[in-house]
């Protein structure tokens, strides 16, 4: 086994194992680091725990609904601005944030109390608002807070409210991928099956996996509009909360975080016998793919090629622009889960960039089974890094720019290397075409910034020079180009608008008069 | 190229572009290398394809898509027989078998739940 021993990790032995290089020739049957496991008490990990797995990446998305953590306010962190999943309801789910505000006092005579005045007040406070979601935390799980109880007691004496507990404190499992499972398997065993949803097509799918980043979600919906798709429910970005109660109606699940979500598109296979089908929506070659399987599946394969005829054509010289900009770079390709495949052989294809390491921060074996297949020969892979490790990588592997969270991504800043935010995007969304050509710009923007040439330099040892003047990004990405590309009217750089959802929300789509006489 | 050179190249093909091989447990890998890859083998030998389920029909798609993609990357597919098509089709099936399944290091394929 390719093990990589980090130089300094090697007071914790254990870490060996979650890391390998891919060598030449080498497999999966022979590189696969370990993973999903605890993290190694000395390792500073960059993981979030269940809790923040299960409100924060999975239940806050869906934006209908009064999310309220049972717990110290501390717990409710990872919401004002630190997420992007945005909603067509104002933002109700990102404006507010809700919490018990647990104390010591309520540790030792309990808060179900507390948590019943709670989520009354805060039903009252927002009257429009009918649907909550109540998050078990570490405090409230501890000390045996009945949460089910007080929330039956709560739709007992207000029928018009409809409550869904999420009992995923932070210590259940060993990161925030625990909170992923168990929040799937929570709302498909309380609420999938509760509302039997209006059919309006033939052709009716729910997305899962989907969490709205930037808009990504409004960007798919707009395909799947023009393919005359109903999308039953989105899991769970800009999902709403009764939508999301029948999923058990949809003809087909159509899957893109199989991390966060799969769980529960196995469970309605299982149970209500829908398919899965997998998608990468990141990418031209790849989204093309998606929707043509989509349409297929349905007998519609002529709608979906449409589409792709129309965005390729429209799209394509703007991505040709950068890629001839951005070959060769190399990139650290560092997500939590998902990312790590769903980018790891688009961006190479289609942007040009070498992918010299993967990481994930919460990924299982099979995420990196994913990665490592799809990355380039003599990547590094490594499984739940800490800090010190990512430095190190860093400093042995030379990356032009990384894609990672922000965390490690103001660190990676320090040493002089450019980020790019892989959860929540810079100037997304990154979805679809036109999304595809917005990172690969941003992609360029990160490395060809001046301002980061001007801090490469070190005032302390490197000389600086005195003859050169400013220096834009043309100047620095042409420098080495040839004049067939530097002066092509074909490819030019991104045209589209600063918000490039504001036309989607008033666009009228097609209506397919045979598929309303079929819709069951 | 002998046949081991052409398997892995296919082999590479589903490994850098495909999703479907990587479900979460033993059971489910295994049946979507079989309906995806037997659906694909009866496309590329021109063979009528079932399509009696919501499952077949998502294997077909897979399938479709695949075997379109060898059609135009591998030329010498074009100049194999249905029987040789047949046999290198096992060929790779037996060798996805084995590096997700059989071979896996995936210590989650044998979890009885999901």
């Amino acid at each position: 086994m390719p093990y990589h021993e980090f130089e300094c990790s090697k007071c914790i032995p254990e870490r060996k194992k979650h890391a390998v290089i891919k060598g030449p020739g080498e497999d999966l049957t022979s590189a696969l680091p370990q993973g999903y496991l605890s993290t190694i008490p000395g390792s500073i990990s960059e993981r979030g725990c269940a809790y923040c797995g299960a409100k924060h990446v999975i239940g806050t998305p869906m934006k209908d609904v009064i999310h309220l953590s049972h717990g110290p306010i501390g717990c409710t962190y990872d919401t004002w601005q630190t997420k992007r999943y945005i909603s067509d309801n104002d933002n109700f789910q990102i404006k507010n944030t809700f919490a018990t505000d647990m104390k010591e006092k309520h540790i030792i005579f309990g808060a179900e109390k507390l948590l019943k005045q709670t989520i009354i007040e805060a039903f009252k406070a927002f009257p429009a608002i009918k649907r909550m979601s109540i998050y078990q935390t570490c405090a409230s799980a501890l000390i045996g807070d009945d949460i089910n109880a007080i929330a039956a007691e709560v739709m007992e004496e207000m029928p018009e409210v409809d409550i869904f507990v999420c009992n995923s404190p932070g210590f259940a499992g060993p990161s925030q991928s625990g909170g992923h499972h168990k929040i799937n398997i929570a709302w498909l065993n309380q609420k999938v099956g509760t509302v039997e949803p209006k059919i309006t097509s033939p052709y009716v799918i729910n997305y899962v996996g989907e969490y709205n980043i930037q808009g990504d979600q409004h960007v798919m919906m707009d395909y799947f509009k023009r393919m005359g798709i109903q999308v039953l429910s989105t899991f769970t970005g800009n999902g709403s909360y009764d939508e999301l109660r029948g999923m058990h109606r949809a003809h087909l699940n159509v899957l893109e975080c199989a991390r966060s979500a799969e769980y529960i598109c196995n469970e309605l296979k299982k149970r209500y016998g829908i398919p899965r089908l997998d998608i990468d929506a990141f990418g031209f070659t790849t989204l093309a793919e998606g929707l043509r399987k989509i349409g297929m599946f349905f007998g519609i394969e002529d709608r979906a090629q449409a589409i792709i005829d129309e965005e390729t054509a429209r799209w394509k010289p703007e991505l040709d622009w950068y890629k001839e900009r951005l070959r060769g770079k190399k990139v650290c390709l560092w997500p939590g889960g998902s990312k790590l495949w769903h980018w790891a052989n688009v961006v190479h294809e289609e942007f040009g960039v070498d992918v010299v390491s993967v990481y994930t921060k919460f990924g299982h074996q099979g995420d990196m089974e994913k990665g490592i297949s799809r990355c380039q020969e003599g990547a590094l892979a490594i499984d739940d890094p800490n800090e010190l490790e990512g430095l190190e990588a860093m400093d042995m592997l030379k990356p032009d720019i990384i894609f990672t969270g922000k965390r490690p991504g103001e660190v990676a800043k320090k040493v002089r290397v450019p980020y790019l935010n892989a959860h929540a995007y810079h100037n997304g969304p990154w979805k679809g075409w036109e999304g595809w050509v917005r990172f690969a710009r941003d992609i360029y923007n990160g490395i060809y910034s001046p301002i980061h040439q001007l801090a490469l330099l070190d005032i302390s040892k490197d000389e600086i020079p005195t003859d050169k003047g400013f220096e834009t990004q043309r100047m620095l990405s042409d420098r080495d180009l040839s004049e067939d590309i530097t002066a092509s009217t074909v490819l030019h750089q991104y045209s589209g608008k600063y918000d490039c959802l504001a036309e989607l929300s008033g666009k009228t789509y097609p209506r397919f008069e045979t598929d309303l006489a079929h819709a069951v | 190229m002998d046949m081991k050179e052409k398997i892995e190249q296919l082999v590479d093909y589903i490994m850098k572009n495909c999703l479907w091989q990587f479900h979460s447990r033993a059971w489910d890998r295994k049946d979507q290398n079989a309906g995806v890859l037997t659906k694909a083998t009866q496309i590329l030998c021109g063979e009528a394809v079932e399509l009696e389920t919501p499952t077949d029909r998502c294997f077909w798609v897979d399938a479709v898509c695949l075997a379109e993609a060898y059609k135009s990357r591998y030329p010498w597919l074009a100049a194999m027989s249905k029987e040789e098509i047949k046999q290198i089709m096992q060929g790779l099936h037996e060798r996805m078998d084995y590096l997700t399944i059989t071979g896996s290091l995936n210590l989650e394929l044998t979890d009885q739940h999901y």
